[in-house]
């Protein structure tokens, strides 16, 4: 892999000597950084006693101390028994997921929690670990190929089945955190065919709620036009193609009452049918490609819309806003436009530790949990974003790199699998923030304020730390 | 690690760094464009806080208190900051002084807007604020303002009163808000720029509900309120308070001014009212009961009313004459009963005949001042009657007739005289000097307002010039009024034609004629009455013009009361007690403001009007 890292054995011969310093020191960066930060966003001047544990920065500080101590539990642990936890913490994070579907408590519209006294735990945090684990588990098996039907249909049951029971708790936004999968799945050698129709599918779903139809398909025709070319050849005979079903469609719009959407539809379908009478008849089967895809569209926007419809109201609003559909600063918007706000009227330099108008005076909502991006973009301006980007990407790269490393599958696809949440939470969480992302319900890793998520994350971030400072252990062959 | 392996590897840290970078170009847009979306927080984290200014108060000439600015609290609630568990409503609802209904109603309203400030009560007294504040119930919070109080409860008609600003004032004038008190009517509008002061701000930090968290900027954008100016006004309160006790149940006006300076030392208009009804929680009936009057107290008959002058018109018919050449004092007319012309008869009262013009003045003889009208306005030199007429009509305008005299009070009135134009209108065009004849004892066409009657006087006591009459002599801070004020009017008539009209008036007073009630010994007191007639029906109305003493006169003055009578029955007793009273400082004749008190004018006019006027409302 990676030439010029390779450390002598000698430098990692005790366990700690082996564990990556670089990850270590950018988790912990962000653990205090995220700290200070609730500490602002939970402060109370007023309040006589700075330690009393019922502010909420000094219940995240227990909780530090609490992930410390498991950090260091599992950075003691066989890296052997994560391989043998493997199924069966699986099966009991199903089981929790479960559980709290049936007696949790329901918070925000989400029946996902459990309440031990004063502290409130959401299971779907540990799933995550679970699912990461067991994906691993069975990616790294001997005889496993992704490429093989069969084993697609495993990985994929694995990622089903939490993600069904989340979506059954009516926490759809963090369900989708199991989609980073992808990003795994992408490593491990996903055929195209998958992956290129989920993107396709993504793609066209956003692109169907912003523009008209006619609009998309007449682009999609150019696009395809212009793929045929690069393919084939013949600039002037795609134009003509692409010219001639656009002027079938505009007469056709004009001399009966159809719309322009139904004429663009007949006269491609007109035009589909020649052409794959064409493909037959001259056997340029790559042609096929864009036909499908075509007709694909011409299936999924319109049912899109439909589905559409079929969302949850406050769902349906999230999207539009998101999009751009509306500009909504009162009701479900009201979270993202102050949101903006806060982080825009930071500046470069922000307006000083404890001094953000927007986060203090509660006009950004959920500033200490899900918006606490904000209280960091009012307080510390673009320098302070900027470092927490930067830390969180070098973090993400890092279990990557340490992914590479590890030699084998088990541990490359845990770390993968870990990077790949991370990178879906930070692309959530901050986008939200900053008006790129619909509103979702999921936490800043390691910087918001809440315990489950920040011990769920500690543990994941830890196994694969561990993982990899077994990297030059010698008792590698296990399971080979 | 395999080819494709490390290709993969490639592509999703190359994806990892777009996404940061994504992240970072889209903070750089925000935070780079800082001063918009800092202008955002702003505007919803701060709260201003106006703060109204205690409004300028108005003292008389002699440093007395006309009127005082006392402070009150206007009550507010904010429904959504109320205690959850509730308060004491009996203790509140007695402190405030409003009833359960009216609360219950005002907590409704709350309700509807829950974060809005909603007023409750107001004219919250001092002490029941502070004892409100010891009940510290959330949500309910007070704001200064003051009220205005009267000490001697004077001149309502003639002050005027302050009231909340209308939404169409709002739109219209800027520089007010919502809520603002605003000076209505007589001297509270007229110096409303000086008496409002300037308000102050208040800013405050406020979090998403709307609670204030602390001042703003630890308070050092707040803008302080500025009091309003102090006002010395012209009248003699005193004066005041005994005009109109005299003038009570009559309707009409009494106008003093002093002849060397244009000040107005009272200013009655009759009906008046206690100007203390249009402040505090009852104003609102108050006003409507007011508003119901048909007598109208609130109409302001000194500068608003348009009387017939009727006989001390006759005074400027004899100066215009004599300037125009067509009269000398030792003139003498005779008078038998009255003054035909035209198969017509001006009738007349008993007296000596013939008599000269001071005689002719002193007995307000009608015939006398139909000839030399007559004369004045046939003058051949003028080719017609039309023209004379024209001529007569710049003489009476030089006195302050017929149009606004500019005194500091907004909607006065001009009153009327006729010129040869409204005679073509009226007649056709076919009229002659018979036609105009009524104007020469000051009947007909002629209206003037009490103040300009006034200033009539003012000008005989000055023998020929006036200053514009106007009620504030002082502002807080300033060491002169406007210029306008200390500016002379002559009349067209020169000085020495005044002398023989001044002695026909003191004659009237002190030797023998209309006015011999008015007599003062050893103020040279000179008068005229003047009794106008109206509608047959009614009694005639009763003025007297008056100034007093002969030289270096110190009060001018014209009293004019309503279906009064005859001029010396009862306007020639009041101007003489408030002469009295301004000159001697006492009242040494109890009998005569018996005889004012007991007087009692016949308003059946007004009486008739108000039984229609109810009986249609109540229908």
């Amino acid at each position: 892999m990676i030439s010029g890292y390779n450390i002598s054995s000698k430098q990692r011969n005790s366990l700690f000597g082996k564990v990556d310093m670089v990850a270590m020191f950018l988790y912990i960066a962000i653990v205090l950084i995220g700290l200070v930060t609730i500490t602002s966003a939970s402060y109370d001047p007023e309040s006589d006693n700075f330690f009393s544990l019922s502010h909420n920065y000094m219940k995240q500080a227990l909780w530090i101390g609490i992930s410390a101590v498991v950090v260091v539990v599992v950075l003691l642990l066989d890296r052997r028994l994560f391989h043998m936890f493997a199924i069966p913490s699986y099966v009991v994070g199903v089981g929790l997921l479960i559980a709290a579907l049936l007696f949790g408590r329901e918070v925000n519209g989400a029946k996902a929690w459990f309440e031990f006294g004063g502290f409130r735990v959401q299971p779907v945090e540990f799933a995550k670990i679970a699912t990461a684990l067991m994906m691993a588990r069975v990616m790294s098996d001997y005889s496993f190929n992704i490429k093989r039907p069969i084993d697609l249909i495993k990985v994929g049951a694995v990622i089903m089945l939490p993600f069904s029971i989340i979506v059954l708790q009516n926490d759809t936004g963090s369900g989708l955190v199991l989609g980073a999968f992808i990003f795994v799945f992408f490593r491990e050698g996903l055929s195209k065919y998958i992956y290129f129709p989920v993107i396709y599918t993504a793609f066209l779903f956003i692109v169907a709620l912003i523009f008209e139809p006619v609009v998309i398909f007449t682009v999609l025709l150019l696009l395809f036009a212009g793929y045929s070319y690069l393919k084939h050849g013949a600039f002037i005979g795609h134009l003509r193609f692409v010219l001639i079903i656009l002027l079938a469609s505009i007469l056709l719009a004009a001399f009966t009452s159809m719309s322009g959407y139904m004429a663009l539809m007949i006269s491609s379908l007109l035009a589909i049918v020649v052409l794959l009478f064409f493909v037959f008849k001259t056997h340029t089967l790559s042609l096929l490609w864009p036909i499908v895809l075509f007709v694909y569209a011409m299936i999924f926007v319109p049912t899109s819309d439909y589905l559409f419809t079929k969302l949850e109201p406050h769902q349906q609003n999230r999207i539009r806003i998101f999009v751009g559909m509306v500009e909504d600063t009162q009701d479900m918007g009201y979270n993202v436009y102050q949101s903006k706000i806060a982080i825009g009227s930071g500046g470069l330099v922000g307006k000083g530790y404890l001094e953000g108008t927007q986060t203090r005076f509660n006009f950004v909502p959920e500033k200490h949990t899900d918006f606490i991006f904000c209280v960091m973009g009012e307080e510390w301006g673009f320098i302070g974003c900027f470092v927490v980007v930067a830390l969180y990407i070098a973090l993400i790269l890092r279990l990557m790199r340490m992914g590479e490393r590890i030699k084998e599958p088990f541990g490359r696809v845990y770390c993968y699998s870990v990077a790949a949440m991370l990178l879906l939470h930070v692309i959530v969480n901050i986008g939200m923030t900053i008006g790129l992302m619909p509103v979702m319900g999921i936490p800043l890793p390691l910087m918001s304020y809440g315990g489950s998520s920040l011990l769920a994350f500690s543990l994941l971030i830890m196994i694969a730390v561990r993982l990899d400072a077994s990297t030059s252990d010698n008792d590698m062959s296990m399971g080979v | 690690m395999n080819n494709r392996g490390r290709l993969y590897y490639n592509i999703l840290r190359t994806i990892v760094v777009a996404v940061g970078v994504v992240l970072l170009s889209r903070l750089m847009w925000l935070q780079f464009n800082a001063e918009e979306y800092r202008e955002r927080a702003r505007a919803h984290s701060i709260e201003s806080v106006v703060e109204f200014p205690m409004r300028g108060e108005v003292l008389d000439r002699n440093g007395e208190y006309i009127v005082k600015s006392r402070s009150c609290y206007d009550v507010m609630i904010v429904y959504n900051d109320l205690p959850k568990e509730g308060f004491d409503t009996t203790r509140l609802i007695s402190l405030l002084d409003v009833t359960p209904e009216k609360f219950e109603k005002s907590l409704r309203e709350a309700r509807q807007s829950p974060r809005a400030s909603i007023l409750v009560a107001g004219y919250l007294s001092q002490d029941n604020k502070l004892r409100l504040d010891e009940m510290n119930i959330t949500g309910i919070t007070t704001r200064y303002r003051t009220a205005r109080e009267y000490p001697r409860k004077v001149g309502g008609n003639l002050l005027g009163y302050v009231s909340e600003v209308s939404k169409e004032q709002v739109d219209k004038l800027h520089n007010y808000v919502a809520g603002e008190y605003i000076g209505t009517n007589g001297l509270e509008s007229a110096y409303e720029d000086l008496l409002r002061g300037k308000k102050g701000v208040k800013y405050y930090s406020i979090d998403v509900h709307r609670a204030i968290v602390g001042p703003y900027n630890e308070g050092k954008d707040d803008i302080q309120p500025e009091r309003g100016l102090q006002l010395i006004s012209t009248i003699d309160v005193r004066l005041q308070e005994f005009a109109e006790e005299l003038m009570e149940g009559m309707i009409g006006s009494v106008v003093a001014i002093e002849p060397s300076t244009g000040e107005i030392l009272v200013m009655v208009s009759s009906p008046s009212y206690n100007p203390d009804l249009l402040v505090g929680r009852q104003r609102g009936n108050n006003y409507m009961d007011l508003l119901h009057d048909q007598r109208n107290p609130q109409f302001n008959r000194s500068v608003k009313a348009k009387y017939p002058p009727g006989s001390t018109f006759k005074l400027v018919q004899g100066l215009i004459a004599m300037q125009e050449g067509v009269l000398t004092p030792n003139m003498r007319y005779s008078c038998n009963m009255g003054y035909k012309y035209g198969g017509r008869i001006m009738k007349c009262h008993a007296h000596a005949s013939p008599l000269d013009l001071r005689d002719a003045v002193a007995q307000s003889c009608n015939a006398y001042f139909c000839q030399v009208f007559k004369d004045m306005i046939t003058n051949p030199k003028y080719g017609s009657v039309k023209e004379g007429v024209r001529v007569w009509n710049d003489y009476v305008y030089s006195f302050g007739f017929g149009r606004q005299l500019g005194t500091d009070l907004y909607g006065e009135g001009a009153g009327n005289v006729p010129t040869p134009e409204d005679y073509d209108k009226r007649y056709n065009g076919r009229w002659n000097y018979g036609t105009v004849l009524s104007c020469s004892i000051g009947q007909g066409e002629m209206g003037c307002t009490p103040l300009q009657m006034a200033n009539l006087a003012a000008i005989i006591a000055n023998r020929g010039y006036y200053y514009t009459p106007h009620l504030v002599k002082g502002i807080e801070g300033r060491d002169s009024i406007d210029a306008r004020f200390y500016e002379r009017h002559y009349t067209m008539v020169d000085s020495i034609h005044y002398v023989p009209i001044v002695e026909g008036m003191w004659r009237s007073v002190n030797v023998s004629g209309t006015s011999r009630t008015a007599y003062l010994p050893g103020w040279d007191v000179c008068g005229k009455t003047g009794t106008a007639e109206n509608n047959k029906k009614y009694a005639d109305h009763s003025t007297f013009l008056s100034f007093a003493p002969k030289d270096n006169p110190k009060i001018a003055i014209s009293v004019y009361v309503e279906h009064g009578g005859f001029g010396s029955a009862i306007a020639v007793p009041i101007a003489s007690l408030i002469e009295e009273m301004y000159l001697t400082g006492k009242v040494e004749r109890p009998q005569l403001v018996e005889r004012v008190k007991n007087a009692k004018p016949n308003y059946r006019l007004y009486d008739e009007k108000q039984r229609k006027y109810d009986a249609q409302r109540n229908k």
